[in-house]
């Protein structure tokens, strides 16, 4: 079970967590707030183990936060696999883990993973005769699979909405809201996609480099210009390449059909962890990660906390940790130089040298983590912890944009980035792609990137001097 | 049992990444179809990634090897209210 705690919420939050409210997780009352994820109520309130994997029945928790993952699965009202980071905590809800048997936290089935050895091949399990496959089909089918059907009323059938827009800006991260901006003054008319609850993707998680000042800025920046649309809470589903280009969105209430002369992509890119034994067990989560939870909904998953990563982001979370009296086992990293790391010996955390993490152990939660110099397999450093940050090598979510016939081109450190020209222009003459999405390594980076492929999008729509200029002098 | 999970939402891990080569899998698309990584609740958001960079690695670093697996729409999960009856309640503009 996860040691959380909640801490003082950090002054200028975005995050406003609304009134106190109960629910019901597995007959068991429980507090939260109205507005915050349910996940991070469930979090807070001691609960570690989510719910079981479908194979091996290890046991999952909440990773990403972003509702990218399927780490925090749920059955919410009677409806199977809810992302419960993305569904807030509302009064009265009745909350229960998916998989297990007789329950999620003692799961029988688990024996599958602890005597299975190092594979289970299910291509060539059960094969030996058609009678034992056949039966072994039917038990597998019966254990297998992500829940139960749901037991609560249908949803109604959403309306749908059918308009055109000069432009459809997919995502209101810091690219994506630079982008919208420039367009928008350039007199054109823009409908911003965003998929989470709140506009400012990664800045939000950047509390302690000035994200959230910068998306207070750009959004006072974005009221004054006339002409864009915002949908947040509104994933981009499909984009159909043509002329009009055709764009599916869809939130709680409504189905969009938007028919677009240019899209700007600005999807960013998914947090990811990096790869060691046992790298599934809750209580590891990524740097945007552990930013959303303690300094956006002031709950620490556990301590003390163990930090390893090289970024500005990741060591400037670590210092911000130490500031907020989270306790710290330790922070593991190869930079010598970063301000971070001044402030973080000034608090007397312990800082080791470049390692990379060869082993996590722990039962439903976390305990230990074993680290092993860079060239070495033999580890020679174990730190007890209850939460750890592992920085991995983002990956640009770069789907929606290859679905649309736009070129990707991989590299082993940067993942699959959407292949663009000096201006922003993808090999679909009509999409163009900024920010992380198109391979930008920082948020300063994305934000000038967003507003030059706003900026060449309005002059492949209308040619004018002025705007010409600007794109210059970028 | 110690596993290195490459997929969290269908529980395939590096040795069967290995194994899938061994056995002659050896372009993303194929090697997703054999062990599964990609298939399951987060469409591959959080596993594709590092699926091609094993492979890239396998193939000695040549990352030109890695084309994309097939990408398909919906990207985002979705309730099937969002499009039932979508042509009966499409609405006027």
């Amino acid at each position: 079970m996860a040691s959380a705690r909640r801490i003082k919420p950090i002054e200028g939050n975005p995050f406003d967590p609304g009134e106190p409210v109960q629910f019901q997780f597995e007959g068991r009352p429980l507090e939260g707030y109205d507005n915050e994820p349910l996940a991070v109520a469930l979090l807070a309130a001691g609960v570690g183990l989510f719910g079981r994997s479908t194979k091996f029945r290890r046991p999952r928790g909440p990773v990403c936060l972003h509702g990218h993952c399927s780490g925090c699965l749920m059955r919410v009202n009677g409806v199977p696999n809810v992302r419960t980071c993305q569904t807030p905590c509302r009064s009265g809800m009745v909350v229960e883990r998916q998989i297990g048997w007789p329950s999620a936290g003692l799961d029988l089935f688990r024996a599958v993973d602890l005597f299975s050895g190092k594979r289970l091949d299910h291509h060539a399990m059960f094969t030996e005769s058609s009678w034992l496959n056949r039966l072994a089909g039917g038990v597998v089918r019966r254990l297998s699979g992500l829940g139960e059907p749901p037991s609560a009323d249908p949803k109604k059938p959403v309306p749908v909405s059918r308009f055109q827009a000069d432009v459809v800006v997919i995502g209101a991260g810091v690219a994506g809201l630079a982008a919208g901006r420039a367009l928008g003054e350039c007199g054109h008319n823009v409908v911003l996609l965003e998929a989470e609850d709140h506009r400012g993707g990664r800045l939000l998680d950047g509390a302690t480099l000035g994200g959230w000042e910068q998306v207070g800025t750009l959004k006072t920046e974005l009221e004054s210009v006339s002409g864009i649309e915002f949908h947040v809470g509104t994933p981009a589903l499909a984009v159909y390449p043509g002329d009009p280009l055709e764009v599916v969105a869809g939130n709680e209430g409504k189905t969009f059909w938007i028919s677009a002369r240019r899209l700007v992509m600005c999807t960013g890119a998914y947090e990811q962890l990096p790869l060691f034994e046992n790298n599934d067990l809750p209580g590891i989560f990524g740097p945007r990660a552990m930013d959303r939870l303690v300094c956006g909904h002031a709950v620490v998953p556990g301590e003390p906390v163990v930090v390893m990563g090289d970024r500005d982001e990741t060591l400037g979370l670590a210092s911000r940790l130490a500031e907020l009296e989270v306790k710290l086992a330790g922070v593991v990293t190869a930079r010598r130089d970063a301000k971070a790391l001044e402030l973080l010996r000034h608090k007397n955390v312990e800082i080791f040298d470049e390692r990379r993490i060869v082993r996590a152990h722990g039962g439903k939660w976390l305990d230990r983590v074993e680290f092993a110099p860079p060239d070495s397999p033999q580890s020679d450093l174990v730190l007890d912890c209850r939460t750890c940050v592992a920085e991995a090598p983002e990956a640009p979510a770069y789907e929606l944009a290859h679905h649309a016939g736009c070129r990707v081109s991989f590299s082993s450190q940067g993942g699959y980035t959407v292949v663009v020209n000096d201006e922003c222009q993808t090999s679909n003459r009509s999409i163009f792609a900024a920010g992380h999405v198109a391979g930008a390594a920082s948020a300063a980076e994305a934000e000038r990137e967003g507003q030059r492929a706003g900026l060449a999008c309005a002059l492949s729509l209308k040619d004018d001097q002025k705007i010409r200029e600007r794109l210059k002098s970028l | 049992m110690s596993r290195t999970i490459v997929c969290r939402c269908e529980d395939v891990t590096i040795e069967d990444l290995k194994q899938a080569f061994a056995e002659g899998y050896r372009d993303l698309e194929s090697l997703k179809r054999y062990t599964g990584f990609a298939t399951g609740f987060c469409q591959g958001k959080c596993c594709t990634a590092h699926a091609a960079r094993f492979l890239s690695a396998l193939k000695g670093g040549d990352d030109t090897v890695a084309d994309p697996i097939r990408t398909r729409p919906l990207l985002h999960p979705t309730p099937v209210s969002r499009f039932a009856r979508a042509v009966e309640l499409l609405e006027d503009e």
